[in-house]
């Protein structure tokens, strides 16, 4: 057994190595990033350690108030969250040791964006949770500053992402004041806290779901999810922490509300239900269409924490009506999803923005040549990452995936019709949702990574052994999170069990039909079950089968040609190849109801003679837009007038008008003391 | 109406023509496609010099059918033309390019028989062959029922029918396409054109016959040869020609 | 100084006080000439025009002017700009174009933009070639120039050279040549059809109609003794008869061939999938076809009526009744239509040319051998004949020696190209097959 002393420097050893790399970031980035790997190692070890059930972190800081203080905890259900994001950590370090060419600042205030989330991950009061999400916003918001766009855009991308990120925790701190007001101190974020909410509890359901889905990009606020990292072109690495991790702190906090709560309302798992299905379309569609490597991504990742919103929504609904098989499955669904997303989306930023700086261009449309050792490692990184995203068994992506549309197949036990018909059409938008994300995936990696003319000189990149060492963990958790999916099934299920109050591990993890105990996962009982270990045994002993004969059997010559082009020879260059705005035109087309696409064609430059035609010139353009965007575009110009009226007007700086003020309030004052004590 | 189409089909019958299980009507070998036969009363001068295409070899005393552009202009020169249906139906014209290597040509054919699949390309033909060899897929003749197919692209393809005389600007095309096909790989060469140039030999276009670019398998001479000529020359390449036939 | 008449690639058709007038731009050596046809006075006449006018015309003469061997794209001057747009090579080797040539469309996905046909790539050279060659040998050539336009071919040329060396050729070897050019006809409309509804996936339907055509092609072996009808020809009359049974037995099949083709039609025209795929699909407005000199179906599917069997007409022509009705929509569908309707106008025509055909003489070459023998240097002779796709002509000059001294083809594809291209604008991807079949564009027509 390991004493709890262990875990208590281990975990403060945690902070000590984040706050070095801090100081000494300035100096040099590349010791930054190898503190900060370091830290999060610990933080993997840490919280594997917590999670097995070897024992809990508890640091009480000082007084709050006469009755809460301000603790730094770990129990199971964020060292779960620690697991996840400590994972993503030291892969983005390891990456960025050798990627970054940034400012020397930029290391800091990454090291700083990932210190601020240890602290919200680990904070056991409110208080402590907003000192961190407030410095993970300011740290980010400088992250973004430092982006390579245009000057504009990175000020206008870094002050959205601040503008909605004061809103978020405007909201959070809504949220949070009408749970200490029913609870009565501010240590609850816990396991040892109690969770009576009382007759605010809508409202408290409202704040956090805005206030924090405010952070995950859910539909109507997805706008901070993909403009900060598509319009700044933020760093790869910055990118990965923001998409991946900053997003997971949004549902991690989501959760934590939600289990705070002892009596649920129906509608709430009806609202995060239909809120989480269209985001995850609307995520899926704008992913599809996009031509930014970094901002398909960026909408890929609103779709994915469309998937857990709606995962958490059917817990909802089935903790409503009592039904424990589903609400436990669903709480898994939504803990394991928010591990493989993490995990395939901070891969897939890496290797996209790798091979983007080699190409120097974020468009996808740009398909020059990229060459050189590494690069093969890259793709097949690259690849494992994108089969993940789109679901392809036996990956992460694919567990998770199977585990929310199962989940939602089974909406036919919930209690009444409304929710039924609510379960089963949310069950189609998603899994058309899943659909469509293959094609952006395709697209992504096809004309992102993979393509690109065979004629030319290519673009030399330095050989990257710790950018593709990067890569490869990323490869092998992805791998080893699907392939030992009951194991991670474990570990989900002792982080639920606070939540949950059953070990959902036993009722879900068996043998099966001839497969040893362990290695089935069910999705009820009876419903459904799938074996992903055993589906990653059988792929890799039939897929061996040719290779071995292929190299070992007869030998078989091998005669390589170039591609077919009619006739023509090989395409130079990138405009006489197929690209990835043709790839997904007929998506613009087929929906242009939702992206108002508008295709003109105009004639420039030449006029009809008597009897021929002169070269001419045309100019073609096809433009989609995002709906959303522009009703923003809208309330932000409101905003600006209304501000600069109140200004012009009302606070125009006349002192006069000011001493009117004060006795106005004043006397307001005076009036409602006179009312309500009197 | 899907009535009225299997009324009609019953009602028309069988068109599809049961070669090479019999031997082909005279409808399907029309009468200019017989090749000039040497009589008697031949004069071999003559017709070296009425010959267009230089098929009459005078030095040689034979008829050069890959020339042969089938105009009846030696017919001045006392060739005649065995019109009798006999061997109008019996005549192989289709030739095996592959003498000497025999062997290599049958282990090469493997197991196409069941399944051949043909691309044609046009390298300069006056589009009398293309009609013909696209002829092929029509309920007369059907070549689907032998076990041979039409692709769109080389990758796909076991065959090449190439047809036309080779135009300087399709040279690359033709080596680019020939390159594409997966070995195994066949090529057969349809038409006068292909082999020699035929009529167009003199253009200043004209490069060489096929055979000097790419090894030819098969050569089908006629301008145009009849479907069923075309025919007879992928069934030796489809491996359905008896080798007796073959080695003629 | 000699007329080397070269290139007659641009023509447009106005309606100049309610008759049409056809012009047609020459340009040779420097000089321009304009060569004029009006359907009122049925005449051909040529007159000068400034050269300067000639100037314009750089782009589309490229392709005439152009050396064979080296493929030329028409229209490459054209720039497209706009972010995604890419060229998308339809090149020499594909399953829709089935001969050497092929088209670059510019597009930035599903939309064609732009398209540039590629033409060139079979050029032969074959007016060039036949410079001091026989007028006989000549023919062989003539007619494999552009296989399934033989009759047409050879006949335009073979009555170019009568004319000039003034023959007598007997009247039923003329009207056996008009036979043969229907027959022609309605073996390449029957393909056409067979191909649109190939591009449809209407399989009944290509079956049927290929079968039609393979009809017609064993009753040309069978008349004529050649599937294509070469060696029909001969300068001064044809080599095959029509005797009067011969003749009453092809006019049966003829008609029982087209009577099948009529039903076929009006069941596939009723098919609502069949008709989406047409309708308003390459729509050729009749201004543009009018400017760029469109001719023969396309032209008459956008409304302009010309066709050489009525606007100049070689005997037996003036003799037999054409109808001819031009289409209303503008689009596929309209040429559609107007070539079945050209199938059943032929089968009328052919069955009139058997039942007047003169069977005058048994003999069926000249007898008399030609009557000019001295030519002065600026003579030639010039034939229109309405092949299947549109409006041939070819100019012929002569040499003391009866050889060939000069010749020019302007075939039909030639001039079909750019309305094709600008057809197709704003349509997408799946439309291109059908405006292809429909345009009735042979790469061994334009590429002489």
């Amino acid at each position: 057994m390991i004493p709890p002393i262990v875990l208590l420097v281990a975990f403060s050893g945690i902070f000590v190595t984040l706050a070095i790399g801090i100081i000494l970031g300035p100096i040099s980035k590349k010791f930054a990033y190898s503190m900060g790997m370091l830290g999060a190692g610990l933080g993997v070890l840490v919280s594997l350690l917590v999670l097995l059930g070897v024992g809990t972190v508890s640091i009480d800081l000082w007084q709050l108030t006469l009755t809460s203080s301000a603790q730094l905890q770990l129990s199971q259900f964020n060292s779960y969250f620690l697991l996840v994001s400590s994972l993503v950590w030291v892969g983005t370090c390891l990456f960025s040791i050798t990627y970054d060419d940034y400012p020397n600042a930029l290391s800091s205030l990454i090291l700083l964006t990932i210190l601020s989330m240890l602290v919200i991950l680990v904070s056991g009061d409110a208080i402590t949770f907003l000192i961190g999400w407030e410095t993970m916003t300011i740290a980010s918001f400088f992250m973004i500053l430092e982006g390579k766009g245009s000057h504009e855009g990175v000020r206008h991308a870094a002050y959205l992402f601040l503008a909605f990120g004061e809103g978020s925790t405007v909201f959070i701190m809504l949220a949070f004041s009408g749970i200490s007001s029913s609870v009565g101190n501010f240590d609850f974020l816990g396991p040892s806290s109690t969770s009576a909410i009382g007759p605010i509890g809508s409202l408290v359901f409202v704040t956090a779901l805005i206030g924090f889905g405010l952070k995950m990009g859910i539909v109507p606020f997805h706008m901070s999810e993909w403009l900060p990292i598509a319009h700044s072109s933020a760093p790869s690495n910055a990118s990965a922490l923001l998409s991946a991790t900053l997003t997971l702190m949004g549902v991690y906090g989501f959760m934590t509300v939600i289990a705070r709560f002892a009596h649920i309302e129906l509608w709430w798992g009806w609202l995060a239900l239909v809120v989480g299905g269209i985001s995850t379309l609307l995520g899926a569609m704008f992913s599809s269409v996009s031509e930014h490597s970094k901002g398909l991504p960026a909408y890929s990742t609103i779709e994915n924490n469309g998937l857990i919103v709606v995962a958490i929504g059917a817990y909802l609904v089935a903790s409503y009506y009592r039904i424990t098989l589903l609400a436990d499955f669903a709480m898994i669904a939504a803990l394991f999803h928010a591990f493989s997303h993490s995990i395939s989306k901070a891969s897939l930023f890496l290797t996209n923005g790798w091979i983007s700086k080699i190409k120097k261009s974020f468009d996808l449309n740009n398909s020059e040549k990229v060459s050189g050792t590494g690069v093969s490692s890259t793709r097949l990184a690259g690849l494992f990452t994108v089969l993940s995203l789109s679901a392809a068994p036996p990956l992460a992506g694919f567990v998770s995936e199977w585990m929310v549309l199962e989940l939602l197949f089974q909406s036919f036990k919930f209690g009444d019709l409304a929710s039924q018909i609510i379960g089963t059409l949310v069950g189609g938008i998603t899994a058309l949702a899943a659909g469509v994300i293959i094609v952006a995936m395709t697209k992504v990696y096809g004309f992102g990574v993979l393509w690109s003319v065979r004629a030319g000189k290519p673009k030399e990149n330095s050989q990257d052994s710790l950018i593709v060492g990067s890569l490869v963990w990323f490869l092998i958790i992805i791998v080893a999170v699907g392939a030992a999916a009951p194991a991670i099934f474990l570990l989900a299920s002792n982080a639920a069990s606070q939540i949950l109050q059953t070990h959902a591990f036993d009722t879900f993890v068996t043998g099966l039909l001839g497969v040893p105990a362990y290695f089935v996962i069910l999705s009820g009982n009876p419903f459904g079950g799938f074996s992903p270990t055993f589906t990653a045994i059988f792929l890799l002993a039939f897929l061996s089968i040719p290779a071995i004969i292929s190299t070992y059997g007869s030998p078989w010559r091998v005669r390589r040609t170039g591609g077919w082009f009619a006739g023509n020879a090989q395409p130079t260059s990138p405009s006489e190849l197929y690209n990835s705005f043709g790839y997904s035109i007929p998506i613009r087309i087929m929906f242009r109801f939702l992206f108002r696409t508008k295709e003109s064609v105009v004639q420039v430059g030449a006029t009809w003679r008597t009897m021929i035609l002169l070269p001419e010139e045309y100019v073609v353009e096809l433009e989609v837009v995002d709906i959303f965007k522009e009703l923003y575009d809208v309330a932000a110009k409101w905003a600006l007038w209304l501000s600069s009226y109140l200004s012009r007007k009302v606070m125009p700086g006349r002192l006069s008008l000011y001493m009117v003020y004060v006795m106005a309030a004043l006397i307001f004052v005076l009036i409602y003391i006179l009312f309500t004590v009197g | 109406m899907l009535k009225v189409w299997i009324l009609r089909g019953i009602r028309k019958g069988v068109l599809t023509t049961v070669f090479p299980k019999a031997p082909p009507t005279i409808a399907e070998i029309p009468e200019r496609s017989v090749p000039p036969t040497v009589a008697e009363t031949s004069d071999w001068l003559t017709g070296a010099s009425i010959c267009p295409t230089k098929a009459i070899r005078s030095d040689s005393k034979m008829v050069d059918l890959e020339r042969c552009i089938y105009c009846r202009c030696c017919a001045e020169a006392g060739f005649t033309f065995d019109q009798a249906a006999e061997s109008r139906t019996k005549s192989l014209q289709a030739k095996l390019n592959v003498k000497s290597q025999l062997d290599e040509f049958t282990k090469r054919q493997g197991t196409i028989r069941r399944s051949l699949h043909v691309l044609m390309i046009d390298v300069g033909s006056c589009n009398a062959c293309n009609h013909e060899v696209l002829n092929l897929a029509n309920p007369y003749y059907d070549l689907t029922r032998l076990g041979i197919f039409f692709t769109n692209s080389p990758k796909h393809a076991d065959a090449l029918i190439v047809v036309g005389a080779l135009n300087k600007a399709m040279t690359d095309v033709l080596k680019r396409t020939y390159e594409s096909v997966p070995d195994p790989k066949f090529v057969i060469s349809v038409g006068a054109c292909a082999a020699s140039g035929g009529i167009f030999q003199k253009t200043e276009s004209f490069v060489s016959p096929i055979q000097d670019v790419i090894p030819v398998d098969v050569v089908i001479p006629g301008c145009p040869p009849s479907p069923i000529q075309i025919l007879e020359g992928l069934l030796l390449v489809n491996n359905r020609m008896s080798k007796e036939v073959m080695t003629r | 100084m000699s007329l080397l008449p070269k290139y007659v690639e641009q023509q447009q058709v106005d309606e100049v006080g309610g008759s049409l007038q056809l012009s047609s731009i020459f340009k040779a050596s420097g000089r321009t000439y304009t060569l004029l046809s009006d359907t009122e006075t049925n005449k051909t006449i040529l007159s000068g025009v400034p050269a300067r006018l000639g100037e314009e015309f750089g782009l589309q003469l490229k392709a005439a002017e152009a050396v064979a061997g080296s493929p030329v794209n028409l229209d490459a001057g054209t720039r497209v700009e706009g972010y995604g747009v890419f060229t998308f090579p339809y090149g020499p080797v594909s399953f829709g174009v089935p001969e050497a040539g092929g088209f670059k469309l510019i597009t930035y996905g599903e939309r064609i933009v732009k398209v540039i046909p590629c033409v060139n790539f079979k050029k032969r050279g074959i007016e060039r070639l036949l410079v001091g060659w026989r007028a006989e040998d000549a023919l062989f050539v003539i007619e494999r120039s552009a296989g399934n336009f033989s009759a047409s071919y050879s006949t335009c040329f073979a009555t170019a050279v009568e004319n000039m060396l003034q023959l007598d050729v007997p009247s039923q070897a003329k009207w056996t040549r008009a036979v043969a050019i229907e027959l022609e006809r309605i073996y390449n409309h029957l393909y056409a059809f067979s191909r649109l509804a190939e591009a449809a996936s209407q399989n009944v339907a290509t079956s049927q109609v290929s079968a039609l055509k393979e009809m017609v092609l064993r009753l040309n072996a069978r008349y004529f003794g050649h599937r294509f009808l070469f060696g029909l020809n001969r300068i001064g009359g044809v080599a095959y008869s029509i005797s009067r049974e011969q003749g009453r037995e092809l006019e049966k099949s003829i008609r029982t061939l087209t009577r099948e083709f009529s039903e076929i039609v009006d069941y596939f025209l009723s098919s609502r999938i069949f008709l989406d795929r047409l309708q308003d699909t390459a729509r050729l407005v009749k201004r543009d076809a009018q400017k760029l000199g469109a001719v023969g179906p396309v032209a008459r599917g956008s409304d302009v009526p010309w066709d050489d069997r009525l606007m100049c007409p070689i005997e037996p022509y003036d003799d037999v009744y054409v109808n001819i009705e031009t289409g209303v929509g503008e689009d596929t569908m309209a040429r559609t239509m107007v070539r079945i309707q050209e199938i059943q106008s032929s089968t009328v025509v052919i069955r009139e040319l058997l039942d007047k055909m003169p069977s005058d003489g048994a003999t069926l070459s000249s007898q008399s051998g030609p009557k000019r023998k001295r030519y002065d240097s600026d003579d030639f002779s010039l034939c229109r004949i309405e092949s299947p796709s549109g409006d041939l002509i070819q100019v012929v000059q002569l040499d003391e020696q009866s050889r060939v001294s000069n010749l020019h083809i302007r075939p039909a594809s030639l001039v079909n190209w750019l309305p094709f291209a600008k057809s197709l604008e704003n349509n997408v991807f799946t439309d291109f097959q059908f405006a292809f079949e429909s345009f009735g564009l042979y790469y061994a027509d334009s590429d002489r």
